[in-house]
């Protein structure tokens, strides 16, 4: 794997605050990295400083293979986690006018425009003034602004956060084909998404990159068995599942805990499943779901930014 | 080059479909009218007035042609000023903070050109209309009292609009610097004041100091008084301003390389 973008001891610091605090990082030529965490860990701060529209306190940032003195815009393709637009301009015309500014010829402009519009789908509303459009649309034409000079790294702050559930997978389907066309880098709040799509995780919490890697190691690594126990609404299995968490057998650790549900972190799987069905049949409780399985990289996120 | 080129024509088009193509001009072009309308009427007025004593003769005297053209540089002065540091004065502080800005500096474009770009553009329009209500003035002067030779008139043309423009260049410099567009627009003519008042009260002559345009772009309209002005002097302050301009489009650049945007 060769490395497209290293970041080495990157450091933001606003007035009072640390917001990126000393991070590094590497990004592998045509992988697909998420950059994960909670709310003000730092991940705009970061994703800022690449693209150049934050000065770095200290540190460095590097495109392997660029030339001495080349601008490093000309690789980055971005779409800001709120993208903003001339509201006075057509769809079409913004995108005309990003490409012409990345150094497109105005026919490759045209052609480009009228192609990307069609793949994320707006190429109805191409014609129309941007002022107009939803929230939703407008992240759309982000992401086709971002992709018109086709960046070799393509970075995305949260891109379906403005989106319905319908728009978020078929801009997630998007990003799982263009990360076969480029580099990309995106970051979300759904883990799901992340685990579906990326190769790699970033995982930031307070400034600081608390877990990096490709996930099937980091899963490989932290793979535990898990057991989710679902019961039904009655009084008889409430409390037994109250008194139940309270003195469990040993090498099983209760993670996330509700009303009617919890989620069981098992040493030994087998030794765990019997303690957990011979239980049940003991006590009569109304079970409504049951499932085995292993630790998801929701679990895994949960344990790095709540760890002491 | 052609990069620079796209930036001022989508600067031009903004202009265009926000009719401040329409709107400028229109206003310079009223402004230069009324001031030779104004004087011709003026007896008129003050005699319909209706306040007079009975039988009171009013004798005003009838103002010289280039004394008209330099009372309506006078409203350009106060009121043209004002119109230009409006039309500049969230030019780059509104790019910043709604967003734009980052998703256009975030691609291969140069700082300069899209400072400059953006100056160009408005200041062009503001030359433009400049010139058109300077010919409403010029033509209305004709009309109604007399002649003043187009020698002077374009000399004094010049003289004034590039005082538009120095001012016009602080409110885009202002606009880079400081967030509150009406901070800005009042930190362009607050400069523009203090030095126009520093040129005419100090009693020594200021080369140096672009608040003497005004002042001379008026003297030269009179035949009598731009003699005492020697020309070198009058270069001089002129290629001072041309410098001061360079200089804030240089710190307007400055500053939005080190912070292209606030979002
Ligand atoms: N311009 C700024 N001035 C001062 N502090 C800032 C600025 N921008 C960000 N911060 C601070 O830096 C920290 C990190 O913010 P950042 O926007 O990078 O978080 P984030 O990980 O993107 O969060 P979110 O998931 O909410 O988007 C926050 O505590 C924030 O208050
Ligand atoms: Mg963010």
């Amino acid at each position: 794997m060769s490395v497209l973008l290293s970041v080495e001891q990157l450091t933001k610091r606003f007035d009072e605050e640390l917001a990126v605090d000393n991070i590094g990082f590497e990004i592998g030529e045509g992988r697909c990295v998420a950059l994960l965490g909670p709310n003000g860990a730092g991940k705009t701060t970061t994703i800022r400083m690449l693209t150049g529209l934050l000065q770095p306190t200290s540190g460095t940032i590097q495109f392997s293979g660029m030339k001495q003195g080349q601008d490093r815009r000309e690789w980055i393709g971005y779409l800001p986690q709120t993208p903003a637009f001339y509201g006075w301009m057509t769809g079409r015309e913004f995108l005309v006018y990003a490409g012409r500014l990345c150094g497109l010829s105005a026919k490759e402009a045209a052609s480009r425009s009228n192609e990307l519009l069609e793949r994320v789908g707006i190429a109805s509303a191409g014609k129309r003034k941007i002022g107009g459009y939803s929230g939703g649309m407008k992240q759309r034409l982000g992401l086709a602004q971002a992709l018109i000079h086709r960046p070799r790294l393509l970075v995305l702050d949260e891109p379906v956060s403005a989106l319905d559930p319908i728009g978020r997978r078929e801009v997630m389907a998007m990003i799982g084909e263009l990360k076969n066309e480029t580099t990309v880098l995106f970051s979300t709040h759904v883990l799901h998404d992340a685990e579906e799509l990326c190769d790699d995780i970033l995982i930031m919490r307070r400034g600081q990159l608390s877990l990096a890697g490709s996930l099937a190691t980091l899963r490989e690594e932290n793979r535990e068995p898990v057991l989710s126990l679902e019961i039904e609404e009655d009084d008889h299995s409430r409390q037994w599942l109250a008194g139940w968490i309270n003195k469990l057998p040993n090498g099983i650790l209760a993670t996330s805990e509700t009303r009617g549900s919890v989620r069981l972190i098992a040493q030994d799987l087998e030794t765990a499943r019997r303690a957990v069905l011979k239980e049940l049949t003991k006590s009569e409780v109304s079970l409504s779901k049951l499932e085995i399985g292993h630790s998801t990289l929701e679990d895994l996120f949960l344990k790095v930014v709540t760890a002491p | 080059m052609t990069k620079w080129l796209i930036l001022f024509r989508k600067e031009w088009l903004e202009m265009i479909r926000s009719y401040k193509i329409v709107w400028l001009p229109i206003s310079f072009i009223v402004l230069g009218a009324s001031q030779p309308i104004a004087t011709y009427f003026m007896p008129d007025i003050l005699s319909s007035a209706g306040n007079m004593p009975e039988g009171a003769i009013i004798s005003l005297p009838t103002p010289k042609p280039f004394e008209v053209l330099a009372s309506s540089l006078q409203q350009f002065g106060v009121i043209g000023l004002l119109l230009i540091a409006l039309s500049n004065m969230s030019a780059l502080s509104l790019e910043r903070s709604s967003g734009t800005a980052a998703m256009i500096l975030v691609k291969p474009v140069s700082f300069v050109s899209f400072v400059t770009a953006k100056w160009a553009a408005i200041l062009s329009l503001s030359m433009v209309s400049f010139l058109f209500g300077y010919s409403a003035a010029w033509y209305y002067t004709i009309a109604l009292f007399d002649s003043v030779r187009w020698l002077e008139v374009l000399l004094s043309a010049m003289l004034f609009a590039l005082w538009l423009g120095f001012v016009g260049t602080l409110a885009l410099m202002f606009s880079s610097l400081i967030r509150s567009a009406a901070a800005a627009a009042f930190s362009a003519l607050a400069t523009a004041a203090l030095l126009s008042i520093v040129s005419s009260t100090l009693p020594f002559k200021q080369v140096w100091n672009p608040g003497r345009l005004p002042t001379l772009a008026a003297g030269s309209l009179d035949t009598a008084q731009h003699i005492n002005n020697s020309s070198l002097s009058v270069w001089l302050t002129a290629i001072v301003t041309a410098v001061a301009i360079a200089i804030a489009l240089v710190i307007a650049t400055g500053s939005m390389r080190s912070r292209p945007s606030d979002v």
